[in-house]
Parts: structure tokens; C-alpha cells; sequence
């Protein structure tokens, strides 16, 4: 009798086992942000499958990225703080599990020659994506210099396609991020870099922002998901396998790595220990609750949404913490 | 004083030219385009506004990179220069002060990379080595010793002096490369070199056969398709859409060119339809028939189909109707004429629609394959172009040219084949028809022999009457 009982459970075990083996795959949506496409390291080294956790990591454009989230095709998305908010408050809420890195200069707003300084914008027309992070990051540096949103044109334009519509004159400056604000600069030679993130740090966090019930029914999946991220952080901030991690992040969106370099010094990959101290609580942009409280109080004040959000439910810094205490 | 033969006769009016002098029309025709490209990229003082860079190099605090060609425009060049030749005077001025910046291996590891563009087009590297920091080292060290010398393009004075004076210090330090061995301090940078150019979207016709060859032969990376799979998904959308669209086009078209019963049902909506731009229907294709080549080739269908229905019918009704009446004559029934008279007569006409509707339904190439996800050539243009490589993108383009105008002429060699009654067909074309055709005429030569005996008299088709 015992004996049969035991091979009940053993058999149950064995069902259970083979249930989390069959699981599906997290779906994560990631796009070209250097933070983000971080990830191809964990996932080229096989360092995800090492970790027990199968995962699915699929390439979008920003925003498509950010809609297919909402329509529930993935159950993670990689996106910024602020965009968190606005998907929140117009689509679908979600919680931040990682900070990758705080945009730290690769977040721009770009000139076209003739365009020295943001007060040069007034009255001239800016080609970014309405209502996401670079038209914060416009709003922020007109606020900054004294001037109102009405004083520029805002010409609604896919991130991706910025160097093109600058190429083409049809607008002045456009709102971008590397590698796209890279090219743009490219393009058009003489026009330079007028605001860009560094001139803000803090303003711009880039998140792993999960789905809710996805975080609730596979949380231990998440955690491990935390966990290979710091291993890829560690290994991004060692100089030795700086070749190696060029030559990885530069051939998913397609350039040299040559070029690719000087984006690592605008993305700022926070490392364990670093990315506590940006989930503590505070105000200001030094923490992550301090920057979703100004981005929030912006958004509702440039009417991006209606209602204030709570912004201490988008982020949950238990994963993080759970590794540090490990460690 | 007469003019010589070869200038006299090209201008007949309303005459053919000799055959030899239309294939020369034809070739120049080809040749004009082609030397014009070659003139403006070749001959330095035409055009040529930019600069293409050969040798390049990274200037400090600034986070645009310029690598070796790329282009930028000629009075940029100079200030890119002079900004190195700057560092470099600051270095120097440093060092004759005695205080030399310090932590500069990894500047100096890009340093030594500057050459690797130069090698790679020397063949002293494979292009995948360029970052084969040791095989670098050697070439710096043949460049110092000048065991090895750049021609194309030629070093400059100014940048070989740089090279011995780095290596100079390399040398004295290790001679093998080892990162740990690079000096500490920065080294001086070797100044931008390039050559004029025309805009990065007009590249010399040499650069654009290198590209093409070059991708046209290289193994894709992993998870893309090579240049041959992608040419093979492109061809089988317009295929498919076309072959949809036949065989709803034809029958429609001919019953709507024989019968005004059909021409009324169908021809105004038809009418209407066509004038609606086929890719705005795009986003509505996507979401019935989903991702993949469906929407695609729903597209191409789309495209083709209503034209199709239009130009067949007209062409059914300029069947010379004395046929018709000479059949109606003979007692024929509508069905008969369809099949026996209609479809027979107007196959030639008919094969030609086909032949330029075909080259319409090309025309869709491009948009379909953006619809829902990129896919095929298509797809390879886009992101080529957006990264402005222009010499990877125009071989897809003229590839699509080629294919289009090969399998147009050839088809049109075939109608020749096919229907030698009808229009012109060369000698050629002639006696290939003759052998490809022998073993049906001489089925169809014993047959009608047999004819008489397994018929009762009195009982002949109309067709078997005409002489």
C-alpha cells in the first residue's frame, strides 16, 4: 500500500515535472534600444536554456512592439518607464521586473543644420512618435528652455524612419534613439544633437515591463529571467568582452561595431548593485519611483492621458532584491 | 564628296532597317544608359559632390562614427581631417610636455584597426578578419618596414610617417600583438583619406557588380534566406498571383467578350473595382488572410485580375466576326463557337494580353511583399536602402529588371513557336516550331487519314471543311 502510494506521488511529481517542461515559452518583444537588444547575449551564449527557463524573444519595431503587448500576442514587452504609463493608462498595465540601463545621451533630439539650440525650434517642425519617449524628451527640453509644446510642429513619425523624413527635409529636427538618431545624424551632415537624455539623466529608464497574470502564474520563470539579465550585465561592463559584445548587439541591427561603440556610453546598463539603488524608493530621477512620478505628472499635464496613474503598481523590484539577497 | 556607306540609310521613314543594323540599335540602346553611368562615375570632374571615405578615423567626444565607405560631402572632409590632425598636434603637445594621457589600450586596439578596411580590400585579409587584431599587428609592421605598400588607395605621405611612428613605439614594446603590451599611452591617428565620389544613392557601376556578386554568392546569416531562396519566394508570389488570376480572368474575360449577357453582369463592377488601388486593400488582406505569402499573393491577384478580365474581353471581341458568321452559317451552336471558333481564334491575341499582363503583375512585386512581414527581395531592398547601401540594392533592382525582360522576349519568341500563323516568327523560331511540333503532326496526319473510315459519310465538322 505504502509503496503504491509512493509511486502515486512519484508519478504525480513526474506529471508536474513534465507539466513545466512543456510549458509554453515567455514571449518577450524587444526592439532596437542598445539596453534591450542586450539580451541577444543571453540568448546567442544559450545562457536562458542554462538557466532552466524557455523563452521566446521576438524582434519588433518600437512601437508594433508595444501593441502587440497590448493585444496580448507576448507576455513581456521591453519598454521605457514612461511608455509603460502610457500603454497602462491606454491599453494595458504592466509591471517593470528589470531595469536594463537609464538612457544616458542616446536619446536625442536632432537639429537640422541651422538649428543650434531647442529655443531654435520654435515654429519649426519635429518628426518624432507622438505621445512615446522622444516627444517626453522634446516636451522636457522645451520645458526646460522656457518654451510651450504649441511652439513646434509635431509631424508624427515611426522611430525607425527618422533618418529618412530628415534626409528629406520635410522636417527640422527629429526625436530619436541610437542607432536611428545615429544614422539621422549621418544623413544630413552639419546637424547635430540639440537635447538629448544626458541633459536629463533619469528621465528615460528602460524596463522589462511583464504582463500581470503572466507574473503571477509563472513567477519563478520571471526570476530566473532576472537572473540571467545581471549575468548579462556583468558581462557587458567587463572591458575584456567589450569586442565580442559589439560584434553581437551590432549585427542585430545591422551595423559595425565600430560604430555601434560610442552607444554603450549612452545606454547605461545598470549592474545588480547599481539597479538596487535606482529601485529604492525616492523622489527625483535617481530612482525609478521618483522618475515614474514626474513622467506621470507630465504626461497628465501635456494631456498624453487623462488620469493620473498609480505609479508604484508598474514596478516590482521583489525579483532584483530576491537575487541581491542570494548573492 | 559622297557620304560613306555605313552612314547612309539608318533614316527610312516608315521602313525597317536592315536586321544587322536593328540588333545594333538594339545593343546601343542597352549601351547608351550604361555609358552615361560610367561617364558620370568615372570621368573625376563631372559631379563627384562627395567625398568617399577609404581610410577612417574616430574623433574623440563625438558619437558619430565615419567608417571606410561611407560618404560625406566635400567641404565636410577637410574639417573631419583637420579635426584628427588636431588630436593629433594635442598628442604630440602632450608628449613634448611630458604629460601623455594614459588608459589608452582600447583607443589604441581601435587605432590599429583603422587599417583593416585597407587590408581587406588589398586581400591581406579576409573580410571577416577585420577584426583579427594579430594578423593587424603584422600588417602595421610590413606597412612601417614597407614589405607591404597600399595602392589603392595609396597611403599618404603624411599617414606612412604615422605608421613608422607607431610602430616605432609598438614595436619597442612587443612584437607580437598582445592587448596587455599595447602602450598606455594613445597613439597618433592615422588621417582620414578618401576619394571623390558622386551621392552614396549613384555608386559606380564596379562597386555595384562587386556588391552583387558578393551577396549574390555569399551564405546568408543564420536565420535569412540567401539571395536565390528570396528570388524563388518573390517569383512564386507573382507566380501564384498570377496563375489565380488566369484562371479567373480568362473564362470571365471571353464569356464576357462573346456573350452581352455576361458583359453587362460583370463589366461594370469590374470597371469600378480596378479604379481602387489594389495595396490599399493591404491592411484588410492581412487581417483575412493572415501573415505569410496569402496577403501576398491575394495582392498580386488583386492587382492583375480586373485588368485582366477587361483587356480579354476587348480583345475577344475584336475577333473578326465573319468567323463568327461563317460558323453561325455552318450551323454551329453557341457552345461550339466558344470552343471550336472564339477560344481557337483569339489564342494568339490572347497569349500577348497574358505576356503584358504578366509584366502588370510585376508591377505588385514590390508592394506586396511589404504587406504583413517583409519578405523576398523585397525585404532585402528595404533594409539595405535604409541603411543607404545603394550598391547592394540596385543588382535586386536590375535583377527584377532582367527577369522581366528575359521572360518577356522569351515568351514572345514562343508566340512565334506557337502561333506561326500569326505575326512574324524567324526562320529560327520556324524550324524549332517544325520540331517540336513534328510528332503532333504526324499523329494529327494519321488520324485524319483514318477519318473517312471510322466516320458514317456525310458527317463533317465544320473546321475539317476549310482547307
Amino acid at each position: 500500500m505504502k509503496s503504491l502510494f509512493r509511486l502515486g506521488s512519484k508519478a504525480l511529481a513526474l506529471l508536474a515535472l513534465s507539466g513545466t517542461l512543456h510549458a509554453e515559452p515567455l514571449k518577450i518583444a524587444y526592439s532596437d534600444w542598445p539596453g534591450w537588444v542586450a539580451w541577444e547575449i543571453g540568448i546567442q551564449k544559450g545562457w536562458f536554456k542554462e538557466a532552466g527557463v524557455e523563452v521566446d524573444f521576438q524582434w519588433f519595431d518600437y512601437v508594433p512592439s508595444m501593441d502587440a503587448y497590448v493585444a496580448g500576442k507576448v507576455d513581456a514587452v521591453c519598454m521605457t518607464n514612461g511608455d509603460a504609463l502610457v500603454t497602462g493608462a491606454t491599453g494595458k498595465p504592466s509591471v517593470g521586473i528589470v531595469i536594463n540601463d537609464y538612457s544616458n545621451g542616446n536619446d536625442m533630439i536632432v537639429g537640422a543644420p541651422g538649428i543650434q539650440s531647442v529655443k531654435d525650434l520654435k515654429g519649426k517642425k519635429v518628426g518624432l512618435e507622438e505621445g512615446f519617449v522622444e516627444h517626453l524628451l522634446l516636451l522636457t527640453g522645451l520645458e526646460k528652455n522656457g518654451m510651450k509644446p504649441e511652439d513646434v510642429t509635431i509631424v508624427n513619425t515611426p522611430t525607425n524612419e527618422t533618418p529618412q523624413v530628415f534626409g528629406s527635409k520635410a522636417v527640422d529636427a527629429i526625436g530619436a534613439w541610437q542607432p536611428n538618431s545615429g544614422q539621422a545624424l549621418k544623413t544630413v551632415p552639419g546637424s547635430k544633437p540639440i537635447f538629448t537624455s544626458a541633459d536629463a539623466p533619469g528621465l528615460i529608464y528602460d524596463l522589462l515591463a511583464v504582463s500581470p497574470e503572466s507574473l503571477e502564474k509563472r513567477r519563478d520563470d520571471w526570476a530566473k529571467v532576472v537572473k540571467v539579465w545581471y549575468k548579462i550585465a556583468d558581462y557587458i561592463r567587463d572591458e575584456e568582452n567589450l569586442d565580442d559584445v559589439l560584434k553581437i548587439l551590432s549585427a542585430r541591427v545591422k551595423i559595425s561595431p565600430e560604430e555601434y561603440e560610442p552607444f554603450l556610453k549612452g545606454t547605461y546598463i545598470l549592474t545588480l548593485d547599481e539597479a538596487l539603488k535606482r529601485w529604492e524608493k525616492a523622489d527625483g530621477l535617481g530612482s525609478v519611483y521618483g522618475s515614474n512620478k514626474v513622467v506621470d505628472a507630465f504626461n497628465v499635464k501635456f494631456k498624453v492621458y487623462e488620469k493620473a496613474q498609480d505609479t508604484e503598481k508598474y514596478l516590482d523590484p521583489s525579483l532584483t532584491k530576491e537575487i541581491a539577497a542570494k548573492k | 564628296m559622297p557620304r560613306p556607306s555605313i552612314l547612309r540609310g539608318w533614316f527610312l521613314i516608315r521602313r525597317d532597317l536592315p536586321h544587322r543594323r536593328r540588333l545594333a540599335l538594339t545593343a546601343v540602346s542597352f549601351l547608351l544608359p550604361v555609358l552615361l553611368w560610367c561617364l558620370v562615375s568615372y570621368v573625376p570632374w563631372i559631379w563627384h559632390p562627395d567625398v568617399k571615405i577609404e581610410l577612417s578615423a574616430e574623433r574623440e567626444g563625438v558619437t558619430t562614427v565615419f567608417t571606410a565607405g561611407d560618404h560625406v560631402s566635400r567641404d565636410f572632409f577637410p574639417k573631419f581631417a583637420e579635426a584628427v590632425r588636431g588630436e593629433n598636434k594635442a598628442l604630440l603637445a602632450a608628449r613634448a610636455a611630458g604629460k601623455p594621457e594614459s588608459g589608452a589600450k582600447r583607443r589604441n586596439q581601435k587605432l590599429l584597426r583603422q587599417i583593416a578596411p585597407l587590408a581587406v580590400d588589398h586581400g591581406w585579409l579576409a573580410h571577416e578578419e577585420s577584426q583579427n587584431d594579430a594578423a593587424l599587428y603584422q600588417i602595421w609592421r610590413d606597412l612601417a618596414s614597407g614589405a607591404k605598400t597600399a595602392t589603392r588607395p595609396a597611403l599618404t605621405a603624411e599617414n606612412l610617417d604615422i605608421i613608422r611612428a607607431n610602430w616605432q613605439q609598438l614595436s619597442a614594446l612587443s612584437p607580437e600583438f598582445s592587448y596587455r603590451k599595447l602602450p598606455d599611452e594613445p597613439l597618433l591617428k592615422l588621417i582620414p583619406q578618401g576619394r571623390p565620389a558622386n551621392p552614396v544613392y549613384l555608386p559606380a557601376p564596379d562597386e555595384v557588380l562587386r556588391a552583387g556578386l558578393r551577396d549574390f554568392t555569399a551564405d546568408a546569416p543564420d536565420g535569412e534566406l540567401t539571395m536565390l531562396q528570396r528570388y524563388q519566394r518573390s517569383l512564386g508570389i507573382i507566380l501564384w498571383g498570377f496563375f489565380w488570376s488566369c484562371l479567373i480572368g480568362i473564362p470571365v474575360g471571353i464569356l464576357c467578350g462573346v456573350f452581352d449577357f455576361f458583359s453587362k453582369l460583370f463589366e461594370p463592377f469590374v470597371d469600378f473595382f480596378r479604379y481602387m488601388p489594389a495595396p490599399t486593400f493591404s491592411t484588410l488582406l492581412v487581417a483575412v488572410l493572415l501573415a505569410g505569402d496569402a496577403p501576398k499573393i491575394a495582392l498580386v491577384f488583386i492587382g492583375t485580375v480586373f485588368q485582366m478580365v477587361l483587356v480579354i474581353s476587348k480583345t475577344t471581341r475584336l475577333l473578326d466576326p465573319s468567323l463568327l458568321e461563317a460558323a453561325q452559317t455552318l450551323g454551329a451552336k453557341p457552345k461550339q463557337i466558344v470552343t471550336r471558333v472564339v477560344i481557337p481564334g483569339i489564342m494568339p491575341n490572347l497569349y500577348n494580353d497574358l505576356r503584358i499582363l504578366l509584366g502588370w503583375a510585376w508591377t505588385w512585386l514590390v508592394i506586396a511583399e511589404l504587406i504583413g512581414v517583409k519578405s523576398g527581395l523585397t525585404e532585402f531592398i528595404e533594409t539595405q536602402g535604409r541603411f543607404r547601401n545603394f550598391d547592394r540594392v540596385f543588382p535586386v533592382i536590375i535583377l527584377i529588371g532582367v527577369t522581366g525582360f528575359v521572360t518577356d522576349q522569351f515568351l514572345s519568341w514562343l508566340h512565334g513557336l506557337f502561333f506561326p500563323w500569326a505575326g512574324r516568327s524567324g526562320a529560327f523560331s520556324r524550324s524549332v516550331a517544325g520540331v517540336v511540333t513534328w510528332p503532333f503532326r504526324m499523329f494529327a496526319a494519321a488520324s485524319k487519314e483514318r477519318l473517312p473510315v471510322s466516320r458514317p459519310p456525310g458527317a463533317a465538322t465544320p473546321e475539317s471543311d476549310s482547307p
